[in-house]
């Protein structure tokens, strides 16, 4: 059975426009895919839809041959890691420590040591140790969106969202960057990238969708 | 859709809500009511659709009525348990007089409310109010649904991080909803700080006096609904004394 199965989608934010019609792809669980397109053309939106945030107004939207419809944000974000395109919507704990070990305490059962593991492991990784117990609201931007990657990659999810993540990284970060996805590669764990450098998505995906205004196109 | 002038607004509301909190009479404001949803109506706005959007608020007052009713004693007796009062008739009028209160204050603000934000400063501006007062209520009007926004974007975040909200227990959901709070009240801090910064940097509070482009202009019907709704509330207002 397919990870993700998106047939015939369609939405729109208002009655006069449509945003995304005829959206159909299929998506397996090991797949790294890429999705480029246009400003505006509803690439978020088109996220948001497969994460159940968004309801469509026709077509239908499988997860692991569950509709997303049917299935709580929740258990949905047990399943996929997400990576907001705006870091600090997805920041909302007092400290950046607290931050990292939500989904830990509140999500997914692990134990204590395992998750101190992770969380140092990738506290190092993105140099944010000596923020542990600041807020993640003092962070600068390039800081703000290490916490959101550093905080979804460390948890265990099946596959990977990230929207544009590459936003406000310096090389040094974005190598890093490389570093985890070639790592989930490795570990045979499926992610799917928004981006506008195709030069950065080449490396990493095996599937390219280009969305537009007609639909989408499979690469 | 009559078109009023932002001034007519403001004052048709502040009489409305005066007359609320001074009348105490049921049938005076049953009246009073019946005057703000005309109103309502003659302005086009959709009071099922305004009902609907405010169903929590309703389930609050409800609340509110009943324990006004319980808690307030006098006249006769309606329910009694072991002798003691439970519900007397002043009780029961307390509750329904709090309900139509809160309904003719939260209708008459819809009066309000369907004028755009910045039509409300020239509105403002011309009734002689200091213009950082008129933007605090520009800004005010704006920044309620991006707190909101925030909040919701905060509750997804926590859900997509694997949290049920549904399943954990009340006093873990008590600290989460407090672990949200804060920062969506940081960042609405922050970003008022930041328009604020970037108003004084186009100009705003450069001179002590300020031109406006657009000119108000009260017109004939205007200066009508006013004297018909004051003629209304002063009837209806004789009526209760």
């Amino acid at each position: 059975m397919s990870f993700y199965i998106i047939d015939s989608l369609a939405f729109s934010y208002n009655k006069n426009t449509s945003l995304l019609k005829n959206i159909s792809f299929v998506i397996e669980k090991n797949q790294h895919i890429g999705l480029i397109g246009e400003n505006g053309c509803g690439k978020t939106t088109l996220i948001k839809l497969m994460l159940g945030i968004l309801k469509p107004q026709k077509g239908t939207i499988l997860l692991e041959g569950q509709n997303v419809r049917d299935i709580p944000l929740s258990q949905i974000g047990c399943k996929i890691g997400y990576v907001f395109q705006n870091p600090e919507k997805q920041l909302f704990c007092p400290t950046v420590w607290e931050q990292m070990s939500f989904s830990f305490i509140y999500g997914n059962e692990i134990d204590n040591q395992d998750m101190e593991d992770r969380i140092n492991y990738y506290l190092d990784l993105f140099e944010l140790e000596k923020y542990k117990n600041d807020s993640p609201m003092k962070l600068s931007r390039g800081e703000k969106q290490r916490l959101a990657l550093a905080s979804v990659l460390s948890r265990n999810v099946d596959y990977l969202i990230m929207d544009e993540p590459t936003i406000g990284l310096d090389i040094l970060r974005k190598k890093q960057l490389e570093k985890c996805l070639l790592t989930l590669k490795s570990e045979k764990k499926g992610f799917m990238i928004i981006s506008h450098e195709p030069n950065f998505l080449e490396k990493y995906v095996d599937k390219l969708l280009i969305l537009s205004s007609k639909g989408v196109e499979v690469i | 859709m009559i078109d009023l002038d932002p001034r007519t607004r403001i004052v048709i509301v502040f009489f409305i809500s005066s007359a609320a909190i001074i009348l105490k009479e049921i049938k005076s404001l049953l009246l009073l009511l019946t005057l703000t949803l005309a109103i309502c109506m003659l302005l086009s706005i959709s009071l099922k659709k305004a009902t609907m959007r405010l169903k929590r608020l309703w389930y609050v007052f409800i609340v509110l009525a009943l324990v006004q009713s319980i808690f307030t004693h006098g006249g006769e007796p309606l329910l009694a348990l072991g002798g003691i009062e439970i519900l007397t008739t002043k009780g029961l009028e307390t509750g329904i007089s709090i309900i139509l209160r809160m309904s003719i204050i939260i209708y008459s603000a819809l009066i309000i409310l369907i004028t755009s934000p910045m039509d409300m400063v020239y509105g403002l501006a011309a009734m002689k109010m200091p213009q950082e007062i008129g933007f605090m209520v520009l800004l005010a009007i704006k920044f309620l649904p991006l707190i909101k926004e925030e909040f919701i974007d905060s509750i997804i975040a926590v859900q997509l991080a694997g949290a049920d909200l549904k399943r954990i227990p009340l006093g873990k959901k008590i600290s989460l909803y407090t672990y949200i709070l804060t920062p969506s009240v940081i960042k609405a801090l922050r970003r008022a700080r930041f328009i604020s910064l970037s108003m004084e940097c186009r100009g705003f509070r450069a001179y002590s006096t300020r031109t406006y482009y657009r000119k108000l202009n009260m017109k004939k019907g205007d200066y009508a609904i006013i004297v018909v709704t004051l003629i209304f509330l002063i009837a209806i207002v004789s009526t209760s004394w």
